[in-house]
C-alpha cells in the first residue's frame, strides 16, 4: 500500500492515509485524496456555480503550466495523488467516468469506455458491462474487453494504493497470493469478440461503480507491462496523451487527433488545447509571479499565504485587473479526531465541550482564509451533504461566528475533567502545525492541560494510527476519492478499526452507525438514501456521540494567466481542473 | 607548589600560579610599572580599555536583561501570554481603526508601536514582542547551559585525555574524531529531530521530546571537541612542566594533579572561548529551532520565529526580521566581546575556536 503526498506550493504535504484493507469485507476502505487540494486548486470560474456559460476562446495552442512536486507517478496503476490524477484522467478513461461538468452534475456516473452503465445483480455481486465497438488507443491499438482484465491486475500486481479498492472482487486476493502476474482474476470474466465484461464481487458493495470509475481502473493495453511506466507512459483512450515524460523536469501531454470520433458519452468531450507542457517548479511563490506576470499559464498549487493578498489584489474577483483568481470549496473535511477509548474523551460531555469550543473562522485564518468553517463530517458536493448543518442546524452554533467558551467551560467541568492531560497530535506540515497549536491552547482555554505533539508529515499518519499510540486527539482530514458517503464512512466504521494502520482514528465504534453503514452499502440507488446520510452525519456530530470535531472544508484556487479564457475553465467536483475544458482567448 | 615559569622575565606578566599564561607587555604597560603584575589583572587592565569590546559586553547585558524582563512585559504592557492566541472575533485599535488581530486572509497586523502588539501578531495571532522575549529566554538559556556543560565535559576529557595519555587518550580522542568528523549543523540536526521525537531515556532519567533539555544537550555535545581537544593540547604541554613533576613527586594523585595543579593553568583557554561558545551556541539553537530539531512549539525561541516568518517574508516581513536582528545582536555581542577577552588574555591568539 502506498502513502503517495503531494506537496503543495507552500510545502504543505497531505499526506494519504495508507489504504487500509482488512479483508475484503465489501467495505470499502476509503483513500485519502490528498492531492485534491494541490492539484484542484486550478479549478474552473466560479466553481459550484451553475452560470458557466463557456467563455470565447480558441481552438489549439500551446500552454505552458508548472506543478511544484512530480506526479508520484506517471502510470494509472500507479499513481494516487492529485498530482497524478488531474492530468491523468484525461488520457486514461476507464469503463465508467464523471461528466466533464461542475457541481454535483460531474459527479453523476456515465459510460466511459463502456457503453452503458453495470448491470448488477440482485443480489449486487455481479457487475455487467460491455466495451464500447471501435475503440482505440492513443497509438491506434485496438482496446479489448480483456484489456480491462490486465488493468486490474496492474494495480494488483505492482501493490498500487488503489489495490484494497479492487481486492473486493472475488478471487482478487488468490491473484495475489499466487504471485503470478499472468494468471486469471477469477472474478473477472472477459470475452473480446463481444465486449463483455463480467465482475463478480466477495460482497454487495453500492460503491463499486465509483471504484470502477476510479483513475486506476483507466483502461491500458493488454500487453503494458507490470512495472512502472512513468517514464514511459502506457498509451491510454482519452484526449490527451503523454508524449513527453523527464521526471522531476516536466512532462508533456499532446491532444490526441480524432478522440472525439470514438463516440464517447457527451460528457467527456474533446479537448481545445494542443499541447500543455507541465514543468516542475519547486518554488511557489516563482511559480505566482510566473502566473502573474503571464509567463506561466496555470499553477496547480495555491498561492502561498505570503503572495495570496497581493494576487487576490490584483486578479480576484474584485482585483484591479481582470479576474482570473477565484476560490473554491472542495469535496474534503477538516476535523479533530476524539478517540474514545483515552481519557478525557471517552466522556461524551468533554467531547461535547470540546465542539462548542473550537475556534472554526480562527482556524479559517491559519488556512490564509483557504477553509470554509463548517460543522459537517460530509462535505459540500457529496450526495447526502446538508448545507443548513454547515451553518445554522450545527448544534454548536454557526460554525462562522466565534465559539460558545462558556459552554465548553461548564461541560468539562461537569464531567470533572479539569486539569486533565491530553496530548494534541499534529504534524509540521504547514499549516497543520499552527492548526495543532492554536487547538492545543483552546483545549486549555476550556480547562484541560493539553500539550502539542508535532510529528513529520512523514510519519504522523502512521503514528495515531498505531493503537500503541494511545493518540487522544489530534489531527486529520479527508478529501474524497469519489463521491460515495461510503467513501468518508468508513473513517468511523467501528469494523475498519485494527491495531496498525488505523484509519479510525478516533475509534469510532457505535453499532447504530455500523448497522447504518452495512445497510446503506447495498443501497446502489443513492439519490433515494441520500437523506439517510444526512441523518447518520446528523447523528455522528451531534451531542451525546459528538465523536469527532469537525470545523470545515478546504478550499481551493483556480489561478490562470491573462492567456486563458478564464470563463471556459471548468473544476470537476471529483478531479478538480479539467484541463481539456481549457481554451486561449481569442486574441491568441 | 606551583613553579615559576622560566620563560617569565622582567618584561613579561606571569605568576607562579599560571606558569603557561605568557603576557607580553607592551610598552605602555612597562612604563606604567606592570611589570611583574598578575596576568588577570593585566588582562582586565587591557579589557578596560577597550571600549567596544565593553560596549557590546554591555549590549548583550541589556539583552539578557530585556529578555528576564519578558514577564513583566507580558502581564503590565502587552496584557498577554506568549501562548495566548486570541478569538476570531477579537480586535485590536491600529491608526485609530478596530482591525482583527489576524485578517481573513491570514495576514497578522504589523507593529502598533503601543504596549499591546507593539511588534506586530504572528500567524496565529500571538504578541510578537512578547513572544521575542520569552523567546530570547529560552535561546540565550540553551545558549548558555550547553556552553556550561560543553565546558565542564570538555575539560574533564581534554585534561584526562592530555594528563593520562595511552589509551584513555586514544579513546577519548577517537570519540572526539568522531563527533568532531560531522558537520555541526548536520549532526544537531540528526540528534535534534531523533530526540525530539522520542525523548531522552538513560536508566532512570526521562526527559520528554518537547523539553528544552534535548536542545541543550545537543548543543553540548556537538560542541566538545571544540573545546576538548585545545584543552588536551595545552595539557600535554604542562604536564611535562617541573609544578607538575614536583605534584608527583609530592605523592599527589593524577586526579588531584589534573584539577588542582593543571586545570587552573587552563582556566585562562576557558574564559576565552566561553563567550565564543555561547554565541556559537545561541546560533546553532536558532538554526535547529527553524528547522524543527530544536525548540518544540508551543515554545518559542528566535529560531523558531524566525520559521514562522519566513512564510509571510512578503506580507509581514516584521516576523523574520525582529527575531532575525536580535539574533544577530546577541551573537555579534558575544563575538565582538570574546574577542576582546582573547586579546586581553591570549595577545598571541593561540587560542582559537576552529570550524
Amino acid at each position: 500500500m502506498g502513502v503517495p503526498a503531494a506537496r503543495t506550493g507552500r510545502g504543505e504535504v497531505i499526506r494519504l492515509r495508507e489504504v487500509v484493507r482488512s479483508r475484503p469485507s465489501g467495505k470499502v476502505l476509503g483513500v485519502l485524496s490528498a492531492l485534491a487540494l494541490a492539484a484542484g486548486t486550478i479549478g474552473i470560474a466560479a466553481c459550484g456555480d451553475d452560470d458557466d456559460d463557456g467563455g470565447d476562446g480558441v481552438e489549439g495552442g500551446e500552454i505552458k503550466i508548472a506543478q511544484t512536486s512530480q506526479p508520484d507517478f506517471l502510470d494509472p496503476a500507479l499513481s494516487y495523488t492529485v498530482n497524478g490524477w488531474e492530468p491523468m484522467w484525461l488520457v486514461y478513461t476507464p469503463l465508467l467516468a464523471y461528466p466533464h461538468e461542475e457541481g454535483t452534475a460531474g459527479s453523476e456516473l456515465i459510460p466511459g469506455l463502456a457503453e452503458d452503465l453495470p448491470e448488477v445483480s440482485e443480489d449486487g455481486t455481479v457487475y455487467t458491462l460491455t466495451l464500447r465497438d471501435g475503440l482505440t488507443y492513443s497509438d491506434g491499438t485496438e482496446v479489448k474487453a480483456s484489456d480491462f482484465e490486465h488493468t486490474i491486475k496492474r494495480v494488483l500486481n505492482l501493490e498500487s494504493g488503489g489495490s484494497p479498492f479492487y481486492l473486493a472482487i472475488d478471487g482478487a486476493e488468490e491473484y495475489l497470493e499466487d504471485g503470478d502476474p499472468d494468471a486469471d482474476i477469477s472474478g473477472i470474466e472477459t470475452d473480446d469478440a463481444t465486449g463483455e465484461i463480467t465482475i463478480t464481487l466477495v460482497e454487495p458493495d453500492a460503491a463499486f461503480s465509483n471504484v470502477l470509475a476510479m483513475n486506476f481502473a483507466g483502461l491500458v493495453p493488454g500487453d503494458t507491462p507490470f512495472k512502472n511506466m512513468t517514464e514511459d507512459p502506457p498509451p491510454g483512450v482519452g484526449s490527451y496523451e503523454f508524449t513527453e515524460s523527464v521526471p522531476n523536469r516536466q512532462f508533456v501531454m499532446e491532444r490526441v487527433e480524432g478522440f472525439e470520433d470514438l463516440g464517447l458519452d457527451e460528457g467527456i468531450p474533446p479537448a481545445s488545447i494542443d499541447k500543455i507542457t507541465t514543468e516542475i517548479i519547486k518554488n511557489i511563490d516563482q511559480q505566482a509571479q510566473d502566473v502573474l506576470a503571464n509567463e506561466l499559464d496555470y499553477m496547480q498549487d495555491p498561492p502561498s499565504p505570503d503572495l495570496k493578498p497581493q494576487v487576490v489584489e490584483e486578479v480576484g474577483p474584485d482585483g484591479i485587473e481582470e479576474q482570473r483568481y477565484e476560490e473554491f470549496t472542495t469535496s474534503s473535511t477538516y476535523y479533530f479526531f476524539l478517540n474514545v477509548n483515552e481519557e478525557p474523551f471517552d466522556d461524551p460531555l468533554v467531547r461535547e465541550a470540546v465542539n462548542y469550543g473550537i475556534d472554526k473562522p480562527a482556524l479559517a485564518r491559519l488556512f490564509a482564509g483557504e477553509l470554509a468553517p463548517g460543522c459537517s463530517f460530509l462535505p459540500p458536493g457529496m450526495p447526502g451533504y446538508d448545507e443548513a448543518f454547515d451553518t445554522t442546524d450545527c448544534p454548536y452554533g454557526d460554525p462562522n461566528d466565534p465559539p460558545d467558551l462558556e459552554r465548553a467551560r461548564e461541560l468539562i467541568a461537569e464531567a470533572g475533567a479539569e486539569g486533565a492531560e491530553v496530548t494534541v497530535w499534529g504534524n509540521n506540515d504547514a499549516p497543520t502545525d499552527k492548526v495543532t497549536e492554536a487547538y492545543t491552547e483552546m483545549l486549555n482555554d476550556i480547562g484541560l492541560d493539553a500539550t502539542p505533539r508535532i510529528l513529520d508529515g512523514g510519519v504522523y499518519f502512521q503514528t495515531v494510527g498505531n493503537e500503541e499510540t494511545r493518540a487522544q486527539t489530534g489531527f486529520t482530514n479527508w478529501f474524497q476519492d469519489f463521491p460515495h458517503p461510503l467513501n468518508f464512512y468508513f473513517l468511523v466504521d467501528g469494523d475498519t478499526i485494527q491495531p496498525t494502520n488505523n484509519q479510525n482514528f478516533g475509534n469510532v465504534d457505535d453499532d447504530m452507525i455500523d448497522d447504518e453503514i452495512d445497510r446503506l452499502r447495498l443501497e446502489t440507488d443513492l439519490d433515494a438514501v441520500a437523506e439517510d446520510w444526512t441523518a447518520l452525519d446528523e447523528y455522528l456530530i451531534s451531542p451525546p456521540q459528538s465523536y469527532i470535531a469537525p470545523y470545515g472544508h478546504r478550499k481551493l484556487a483556480l489561478f490562470l494567466s491573462d492567456r486563458m479564457d478564464f470563463e471556459s475553465a471548468v473544476f470537476h467536483p471529483v478531479y478538480n481542473n479539467d484541463y481539456s475544458s481549457w481554451q486561449l482567448k481569442e486574441s491568441e | 607548589m606551583a613553579a615559576r615559569d622560566e620563560t617569565l622575565g622582567p618584561d613579561r606578566g606571569g605568576s607562579e600560579f599560571s606558569p603557561s599564561l605568557e603576557i607580553e607587555l607592551t610598552a605602555e604597560e612597562r612604563r606604567a610599572g606592570l611589570a611583574g603584575a598578575g596576568p588577570y589583572r593585566l588582562a582586565a587592565r587591557r579589557l578596560r580599555r577597550n571600549r567596544i569590546a565593553l560596549s557590546f559586553g554591555g549590549l548583550f547585558i541589556v539583552l539578557v536583561l530585556a529578555c528576564l524582563a519578558a514577564p513583566l512585559w507580558a502581564d503590565h504592557v502587552a496584557h498577554r501570554d506568549y501562548r495566548d492566541i486570541p478569538g476570531s472575533s477579537e480586535t485590536v485599535t491600529k491608526g485609530g481603526e478596530e482591525v482583527f488581530v489576524v485578517g481573513l486572509d491570514g495576514v497578522p497586523i504589523g507593529p502598533t508601536w503601543r504596549g499591546e502588539y507593539f511588534l506586530g501578531a504572528d500567524g496565529s495571532g500571538r504578541d510578537v514582542m512578547v513572544r521575542l522575549l520569552y523567546g530570547g529566554r529560552n535561546s540565550l538559556l540553551i545558549g548558555i547551559a550547553a556552553t556550561l556543560i560543553t565546558t565542564f565535559l570538555g575539560l574533564a576529557i581534554g585534561l584526562a585525555a592530555g594528563y593520562l595519555r595511552g589509551w584513555v587518550d586514544n579513546a577519548l580522542s577517537r570519540l572526539l574524531d568522531v563527533i568532531w568528523a560531522f558537520p555541526v549543523i548536520l549532526l544537531g540536526i540528526a540528534l535534534g529531530t531523533a530526540l525530539a521525537l522520542g525523548g531522552l531515556k538513560i536508566g532512570p532519567l526521562e526527559v520528554s521530546g518537547s523539553s528544552l533539555a534535548i536542545p541543550v544537550f545537543v548543543i553540548a555535545v556537538v560542541y566538545i571537541p571544540y573545546l576538548a581537544r585545545p584543552i588536551r593540547g595545552e595539557v600535554l604541554a604542562l604536564r611535562e612542566k617541573e609544578f607538575v613533576e614536583a605534584a608527583r613527586a609530592q605523592g599527589q594523585g593524577p586526579l588531584r594533579i589534573m584539577f588542582s595543579e593543571i586545570g587552573p593553568n587552563v582556566v585562562t583557554t576557558l574564559i576565552v572561548f566561553f563567550p565564543l561558545l555561547v554565541a556559537n551556541a545561541v546560533l546553532l539553537e536558532a538554526a535547529l529551532s527553524f528547522l524543527g530539531a530544536g525548540v518544540q512549539a508551543p515554545e518559542p525561541s528566535w529560531g523558531t520565529m524566525i520559521s514562522d516568518g519566513v512564510d509571510r517574508v512578503v506580507s509581514a516581513p516584521h516576523l523574520a526580521v525582529v527575531p532575525g536582528v536580535m539574533l544577530v545582536l546577541t551573537v555579534l555581542a558575544l563575538n565582538v566581546f570574546g574577542d576582546g577577552v582573547r586579546d586581553a588574555l591570549d595577545p598571541r591568539a593561540k587560542v582559537r575556536i576552529e570550524h
